[in-house]
């Protein structure tokens, strides 16, 4: 038993907690990060590290064009390759009905300046070779989407969070948050620890609805089940990430730095709950999907497959601001895009929990918003 | 297996190096025990950051080794380490066969 004193406390070890807590610790505060597991225990390190700004909603547009350019710069950022590398994403029609679709998304992208083309078929072919366009109609390109390592970005976030004066806690289970009138005062853990800080940050992913209920609120997250699976590394041959969305679609791409393909499918129906038990169905369907689209991956070898939970705002879109207990603020519910919203993310909450505002407004976002407004492109 | 680990602690006392641990990734000693020195004292995180386990063997070849050396290191019994989840499908398949399973269950 010890008790601790900080200016914030970020509850969750994943890429928001890791992110936000170094940009809070750039700030000047010192900062606990208390990890129930260890980091990168939960979705984080399942996800498939894409990054992309191909988004239909314009807040979440604008969020993921600020996140790209920190992506670009984040290996110097945080003093380690986080392995950005910019090859595109790949969204492919095949009915007439998602061209449409990815044709008004495009129209809302160039308005932020994103530049993104509906390409035909055979251009489609050019940008990735051995691609079977068999039906394709075309897809949706944009070269500037891209790629980075969702444990070296997260670690990196938590030794800066570590340089900063700031600590990180493994096995920290927050099982108690203490309130002085509607005022957050302290966390407590499984083990008896006790943190101060006036500030406390839900970070916690899957499990946020939980870390909120201990403060009396409603955050409405709600995690199911996706399954990945990643390939030996073999010479790359492979740029943008191809996203097919028909019902047996996938999403794949192959790793920048090692050559290992890397990739998932959302499975209809949805499977809810935090179970991240792996399928025998998965494993035998996604090489299906993957080497329909594209043939020449079948000599290529799987090495693990395993689950992840997307933790699902209603609406598909994050929480992110304050909430009515005072100084107990959320950013969850990231609805599958956590990892590549966490940079952005990460500074704008930062800038809120500091200066009372952020540099882009993130009301849209806010927690008792009205969820209407869903995300076309999840 | 006992006597195994047993030979891996008196090895590392006769010369401590570049000694590979895991060789998928061809991570060393050093880097290993480095990793452990800065904090992280578990196989879950030092797999996460040097991809020990990630390789073609799913770990078989490396975990027991570092648990070794995060014993050494911080006197975490290996007993009481945890060992990350073992993950299909163990040994590497061609995506190719996998795929064709589901082929043929739909022609049927």
């Amino acid at each position: 038993m010890s008790k601790k004193n900080a200016d914030a406390i970020v509850i969750g070890g994943g890429i928001i907690g890791a992110a936000t807590g170094y940009y809070l610790a750039k700030r000047g505060l010192k900062v606990f990060i208390l990890e129930r597991r260890f980091p990168c225990a939960g979705s984080t390190g399942r996800c498939i590290g894409g990054i992309r700004a191909q988004f239909t909603h314009d807040l979440t547009i604008r969020v993921m064009l600020k996140s790209i350019k920190m992506f670009q710069e984040l290996s110097e950022e945080l003093r380690t390759d986080v392995e950005w590398y910019a090859g595109g994403y790949l969204f492919l029609a095949f009915d007439e009905a998602r061209k449409k679709s990815f044709e008004q998304a495009i129209e809302i992208q160039r308005r932020y300046g994103l530049k993104v083309d509906f390409i035909s078929a055979d251009e489609c072919g050019r940008i990735v070779p051995g691609l079977n366009t068999e039906g394709l109609l075309g897809g949706a390109w944009c070269p500037t989407d891209g790629q980075a390592n969702p444990f070296k970005v997260t670690y990196g976030y938590l030794e800066g969070v570590k340089r900063l004066n700031g600590k990180v806690f493994v096995n920290a289970d927050v099982k108690k948050v203490n309130l002085s009138g509607t005022r957050v005062v302290s966390v407590e853990t499984a083990n008896g620890d006790q943190f101060f800080s006036p500030i406390v940050l839900n970070a916690a992913g899957p499990w946020a609805g939980e870390i909120g209920k201990l403060v009396g609120l409603e955050i409405p997250v709600k995690p199911d089940r996706h399954e990945a699976l990643v390939t030996e590394a073999v010479e790359r041959c492979l740029e943008p990430m191809l996203v097919d969305y028909r019902p047996d679609g996938c999403y794949f791409v192959q790793h920048s730095g090692t050559g290992h393909f890397i990739g998932c499918y959302t499975p209809v129906p949805i499977v809810p709950g935090d179970s991240v038990d792996a399928s025998d169905e998965f494993i035998t369907e996604m090489p299906r999907r993957m080497v329909r689209l594209l043939p020449k991956l079948a000599s290529v070898k799987v090495l693990r497959h395993w689950a992840g939970s997307y933790e699902m705002s209603p609406d598909g879109n994050p929480i992110c601001g304050r909430t009515p207990v005072e100084g107990f603020y959320v950013s969850a519910g990231m609805s599958g895009h956590g990892f590549m919203f966490g940079p952005a993310l990460g500074e704008l909450m930062a800038e809120l929990i500091t200066a009372g505002e952020s540099s882009i407004d993130l009301s849209e976002f806010r927690l008792d918003r009205e969820w209407s407004k869903a995300e076309a492109m999840k | 297996m006992k006597a195994k680990m047993k030979s891996v602690k008196k090895i590392s006392k006769i010369r401590s190096g570049f000694r590979v641990v895991c060789r998928c990734e061809e991570v060393t000693e050093d880097e290993v025990r480095a990793v452990i020195r800065n904090g992280y004292h578990s196989l879950e995180e030092i797999k996460r950051i040097l991809r020990t386990g990630m390789g073609h063997c799913g770990g078989r070849g490396c975990l027991k080794v570092i648990a070794r050396l995060i014993e050494e290191e911080t006197g975490i019994p290996i007993a009481l380490q945890k060992f990350p989840s073992s993950r299909p499908p163990l040994k590497p398949i061609p995506l190719g066969q996998l795929g064709s399973y589901r082929n043929e269950q739909k022609e049927r």
